[in-house]
């Protein structure tokens, strides 16, 4: 199991604002979803995590957040630890996630929303400059002031990641920004991640399935598999091994789903 | 005409009362997502914090009306902070401990203060008449001042970062807690605001009506009938459906007289909830 030796627990001036998960392990009674999971992620890095429905992907996430506790290990930002820190209290320190559904106020208009967002944010939020040129690249201008659960879905997954955006984030995660866009609607996440990486320099975590999305914008990958770290690296080098391939993209979706299920019922027997 | 008019202004009245009343009780649902079965405790405990303030410690009327709001805004951030906040994400629980809090403030105010209306009136008497139009200064004051409070209370909300945060809250948890915001702050304050305004209408409106340990049922009960009327959870609509509701029962109460005017009521709001089932303003479903 490849793990970095690179995190180094307590470092200092070297991780500032870096992320550096250390044989995480998290367990729910008896199911185990990872058991020693280790990476780091720089500021303004791209991490893609891949991996199989069930690998924990989003679990991951709601870790790292706050929204669970690490069963053990560490999870490090900024030389501190901030496992088994609420989920406030992370997003405060500027570790700011988003969520795989569509998640706004749904009564406030856009322009609330993103005002909110500014407002609560721990750093103080981005200009509205910044968020304006977004705005109107993903043609949200003309919205401001519209009720936010009156755009359009795709909209509503965008101005959920313009949200995370706008709080100014130290580290970004989101989990699958893409799913249930459109192709044309992708390249906005493109430009977001982007955008957040330049003017942000954040360091960014994506968990997506979708692999084209992954390759244009993540330079270095983990695959998730068993609780584990199955592979990481480039993605055309993690992409092309056998095992990486057995366990993900040589599946359909549907086959990766029942499998997962398997796995679980399984896990859930023990 | 006249006694049109002049019922018109019960009514007014009657639904700005009714409208500081529910405020309290949508903002806890909408905020923290729980039903507040104790708001008829909270309102009874402002009566009787104002009587004895007035009566024991011997202070002037508006005084013992600003403590009565002062201690049921402390005793609300009390109870929530140590009752019902480590059960808020649960709906079933706090409504079982905020019942046994009314049974627990009822009996309370039994044992304290006895079980007969207590002798408390408004200090001020007397009665406006102008061209046929008639109201009592008291019910002129308790309008003026409910009025003020709502308007505050609606600044407090959409013009302060508080409101924002508040606001924020009752939208979507999830998200703002994801932006960084801290649910255990706002709860106690946004519990206790809400007593706080319960507490106020008991103060101010008993001393014109009349005091007894067993109002806290009725009050509940109108308090809900609003708070459904104008939609789960909605400030505005809350505010609507209080006058909605006074003006009704101040006309059919005139007009239709005893237990027909009670009946009207009800069959108004029946309507309105078969065209509307989420209420004026409410929304279909609610953001867990």
């Amino acid at each position: 199991m490849p793990t970095s030796d690179r995190s180094r627990p307590g470092g200092g001036r070297q991780d500032r604002n870096v992320l550096a998960v250390c044989d995480m392990a998290k367990a729910f009674g008896g199911l185990k979803v990872f058991n020693g999971i280790s990476f780091r992620i720089e500021p303004g890095e791209v991490l893609g995590v891949i991996g199989p429905n069930g690998a924990g992907k989003t679990t991951l996430i709601n870790v790292i957040c706050g929204m669970l506790r690490p069963s053990s290990g560490t999870i490090q930002f900024d030389g501190g630890n901030i496992g088994g820190r609420s989920f406030h209290a992370v997003s405060r320190l500027g570790i700011v996630r988003s969520f795989q559904q569509t998640i706004t106020f749904r009564t406030a208009s856009v322009r609330e929303n993103l005002t909110r967002a500014i407002r609560f944010s721990g750093s103080g939020g981005v200009a509205w400059a910044q968020i304006g040129e977004l705005l109107d690249a993903f043609g949200l201008g003309p919205m401001l002031d519209e009720p936010s659960d009156s755009l359009p879905y795709g909209s509503q997954k965008i101005l959920g990641l313009l949200m995370a955006y706008a709080a100014n984030p130290k580290m970004l995660l989101l989990d699958e920004p893409a799913a249930g866009l459109e192709s044309r609607e992708r390249t906005r996440i493109d430009r977001l991640v982007l955008h957040a990486r330049e003017h942000l320099g954040c360091g960014i975590l994506i968990v997506e399935h979708d692999m084209d999305l992954i390759r244009r914008l993540c330079p270095r990958l983990i695959v998730l598999e068993a609780g584990g770290v199955l592979a990481q690296g480039a993605p055309e080098e993690v992409l092309a091994r056998s095992d990486v391939i057995q366990a993900y993209l040589g599946q359909s979706e549907d086959e990766a789903d029942r499998d997962a299920a398997t796995r679980r019922t399984a896990r859930a027997a023990h | 005409m006249d006694g049109l008019v002049t019922t018109a202004i019960i009514g007014l009245s009657l639904g700005v009362e009714y409208a500081l009343l529910s405020l309290g009780f949508t903002l806890i649902f909408g905020i923290l997502g729980v039903i507040n079965f104790a708001h008829g405790g909270f309102y009874m405990i402002g009566g009787y914090a104002a009587y004895a303030a007035v009566h024991f410690a011997g202070m002037p009327f508006p005084a013992a009306v600003a403590t009565a709001m002062l201690v049921t805004a402390l005793l609300g951030y009390v109870c929530e902070l140590l009752l019902i906040d480590r059960y808020v994400s649960d709906h079933l629980t706090p409504m079982m401990i905020t019942l046994g809090l009314y049974l627990i403030i009822s009996t309370a105010l039994i044992v304290v203060f006895g079980p007969e209306p207590a002798d408390f009136s408004f200090p001020i008497r007397g009665s406006l008449r102008s061209g046929g139009i008639y109201i009592t200064y008291a019910n002129l004051i308790v309008l003026l001042v409910c009025a003020t409070v709502i308007a505050a209370v609606y600044l407090l909300m959409y013009r302060t970062d508080f409101g924002l945060a508040l606001r924020a809250m009752a939208d979507n948890r999830e998200v703002a807690t994801a932006l960084g915001m801290r649910p255990a702050q706002y709860f106690p304050l946004a519990f206790g605001l809400a007593t706080g305004l319960a507490g106020l209408t008991g103060a101010l409106v008993t001393p014109t009506l009349t005091l007894s340990p067993f109002l806290g049922d009725s009050i509940l009960g109108m308090s809900f009938l609003i708070v459904i009327l104008g939609g789960l959870g909605s400030l505005g609509g809350a505010v609507i459906a209080s006058f909605i509701v006074g003006i009704v029962e101040a006309y059919s109460r005139v007009y239709l007289g005893g237990s027909k005017g009670a009946l009207a009521l009800f069959v108004v709001v029946l309507i309105i909830l078969v065209v509307r089932p989420n209420g004026l303003m409410g929304r279909i479903g609610r953001p867990a």
